[in-house]
């Protein structure tokens, strides 16, 4: 029975220990992971940015994640998202669909051209 | 001789086929085969290696089902990050010219950030055979299998991201491979 228990221990121990060194889990790089440098993006040539581009789509995410991180954006669905993508579109683009929640989203606007915006939280 | 002329030369090919592999066998007890990796193989080596390889993966990855949603922005970004962790150290990332270990490993690791070369592959073949080597590695070159410590879900991810990572600027690498505070998936 002891040696049972004992075989158990070692057994999960050896797991956990396992785990550890193969797993390779997100969370485990977020303390010395990059931020986003999402000034770059002003620099970028906006005529030529497509919205429905996958790359341009997954840019405008993760500045808006790191941008908005702690208001209520943050808590919008992934679906909201693209909403709030169109959003950030240069005026020049042009916008077929008005996007009903347009008032929270005018503010941030100036926000994003200076460095503060990419704030932590 | 008195033997027949057919029973001649099955005797003679199988001297010397004895004599070729007894040679080859003493060629690999010798010693004289260059192992360092900072000399190229032979050419024949090298073709034979190649083929070996080549003809390998292709084998086992043409029944491997991409998924749909293969160039959606979120895998994008998850297999962004993902290369940048673990693989842009030998595979190089856009604006870099070389690592450590892309200069000393042989084979080399393919500047996976470079416009795509010699492979011909229609995108659902080279997507097949992306994922098939980043799950299962290749042996006896750098190149590990990443299967055992990351789901399917996440390999798919880093294909999606190979396929936008030739055209990526230094700036869009930075910020797709970034991991963003909400990365860890609040939302
Ligand atoms: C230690 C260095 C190293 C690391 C880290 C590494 N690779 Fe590789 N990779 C290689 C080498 C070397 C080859 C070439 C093997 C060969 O030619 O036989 C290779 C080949 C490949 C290929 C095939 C390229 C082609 O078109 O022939 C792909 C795709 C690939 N690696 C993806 C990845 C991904 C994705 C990661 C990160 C999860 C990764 N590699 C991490 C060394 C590495
Ligand atoms: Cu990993």
């Amino acid at each position: 029975m002891k040696n049972l228990i004992i075989t158990i221990l070692t057994l999960f121990s050896i797991m956990a220990l396992a785990s550890t060194a193969q797993a390779h889990d997100p969370k485990e790089h977020m303390k010395d992971a990059e931020k986003p440098n999402c000034a770059a993006m002003k620099d970028m040539d906006h005529s030529k940015m497509d919205m429905n581009d996958p790359v341009m789509q997954a840019m405008m995410k993760q500045c808006m994640a790191s941008m908005h991180g702690d208001d209520e954006a943050s808590e919008a669905s992934p679906g909201d998202h693209d909403e709030h993508m169109k959003h950030d579109a240069p005026p020049n683009d042009d916008e077929t669909s008005a996007a009903p929640d347009d008032n929270h989203h005018e503010k941030p606007e100036a926000s994003e051209e200076t460095p503060g915006a990419e704030h932590s939280h | 001789m008195t033997l027949s002329k057919p029973f001649g030369c099955i005797r003679c090919l199988s001297v010397a086929a004895i004599v070729i592999g007894l040679g080859g066998i003493g060629f690999v007890y010798s010693g004289l085969y260059p192992m360092h990796a900072d000399v190229p193989h032979n050419d024949f080596t090298y073709w034979v290696l190649e083929t070996l390889r080549e003809r390998s993966i292709d084998r086992a990855s043409g029944n491997i089902q991409v998924p749909a949603d293969i160039d959606s922005s979120d895998r994008l970004l998850a297999g962004g990050a993902d290369y940048n962790d673990m693989c842009a150290g030998c595979h190089l990332s856009p604006g870099q010219k070389d690592s450590d270990l892309s200069l000393g490993l042989y084979p080399a690791p393919p500047n996976l950030a470079a416009a795509p070369g010699e492979h011909g592959d229609e995108p659902t073949q080279q997507a097949q055979r992306r994922f098939w080597i980043i799950k299962h590695g290749i042996k006896g070159s750098g190149m590990p299998a990443w299967g055992s410590g990351h789901d399917d879900d996440r390999i798919w991810n880093m294909v999606a991201f190979l396929e936008k990572l030739p055209a990526l600027s230094p700036e869009q690498y930075q910020i797709l491979s970034a991991r963003a505070e909400t990365g860890d998936g609040h939302h």
